[in-house]
């Protein structure tokens, strides 16, 4: 089992990969640290090659979505010699719960991180509803 | 799944051997059955445990090293680091990578739900060939990504001499 990841490396997707590829490139989980403040949640991931016209955050419903790719280098007449790590894309999902304001959603890369702010929807006022006669 | 990637390629026997052989269809499925095997197999373990240890494990950069007629490339997964904060010491017989990657201290009172990125100083010591021109390294740092150039110099850069074998 000559393919074992040690936990500082990148983690390869999981395979059968979910969506069918259209690109020849594997497929990396990208580590993520994800802390609450008490207006934000604050996501970060490393995604190390990736700037900000290569990486896409969707959000679709309540999921959210990150795809980062990464063109590998042109190895044209040249040798590997020494590996640790493959150049693939990134992507992970996650589901966030209800109470984050959609409209609000910030991301930044920097040098290889990507940064997402989610901030919290304020809590909906109670609202008194007028009953009238019938 | 494309019948294209059943066949043997042409254009993969020309790549380099050291990791990109995964590629091929039954490795994969080999991969695929060890993770399956380990997957199971982990559900017994200490987990906790193991996760506490990954996370005082540090960081350590993923490098590769590549190799064609002119130079030498070194690529160096760092992100999450200043190119300041890196260090690039080239001698004789080896070239050192030296930094922190320091964890972000801007949002005061958060509460983690994941931790799964490591931070602290690495260093990392590659041993170099000999005939690398060191007057002309060069180091770019671009998204995360380090990547060192060292060419080779020009004695290296000439094949051996060709000795003509007479017949007797």
């Amino acid at each position: 089992m000559d393919q074992e990841y040690k936990n500082y490396e990148k983690q390869p997707a999981k395979e059968p990969a979910q969506s069918e590829r259209t690109r020849n490139t594997r497929i990396f989980v990208p580590k993520v640290d994800i802390y609450e403040t008490p207006e934000t949640m604050v996501l970060i991931g490393d995604v190390p090659g990736v700037d900000e016209n290569s990486v896409e955050v969707i959000l679709d419903k309540n999921v959210l979505k990150i795809h980062g790719t990464v063109d590998p280098q042109e190895s044209q007449g040249r040798r590997l010699y020494y590996a640790e790590y493959e150049v693939g894309d990134y992507q992970r999902t996650f589901t966030l719960s209800e109470d984050v304001d959609r409209e609000k959603i910030e991301a930044s890369v920097k040098n290889g991180v990507l940064r997402v702010v989610l901030h919290k929807a304020a809590p909906v006022a109670a609202k008194k509803i007028a009953i009238k006669a019938g | 799944m494309a019948t294209r990637s059943l066949l043997p390629s042409l254009r993969r026997k020309t790549e380099t051997p050291a990791k990109r052989e995964e590629e091929h269809p039954f490795y994969s499925l080999q991969r695929e059955m060890n993770q399956l095997f380990d997957d199971f197999f982990r559900g017994f373990d200490l987990e906790p445990f193991g996760a506490l240890e990954d996370r005082y494990a540090g960081f350590t950069p993923s490098i590769d090293v590549r190799e064609s007629d002119e130079e030498l490339t070194i690529t160096a997964e760092i992100p999450g680091i200043d190119e300041k904060d890196v260090e690039v010491l080239v001698s004789d017989d080896a070239v050192t990578l030296k930094g922190e990657k320091k964890e972000e201290q801007e949002d005061k009172g958060k509460d983690y739900y994941r931790l799964e990125r490591t931070y602290g100083s690495f260093h990392r010591v590659i041993p170099l060939p000999r005939g690398i021109n060191l007057e002309k390294v060069e180091a770019a740092f671009k998204n995360g990504v380090l990547t060192v150039k060292l060419p080779k110099t020009e004695e290296a850069q000439t094949k051996g001499k060709k000795i003509p074998i007479s017949t007797e």
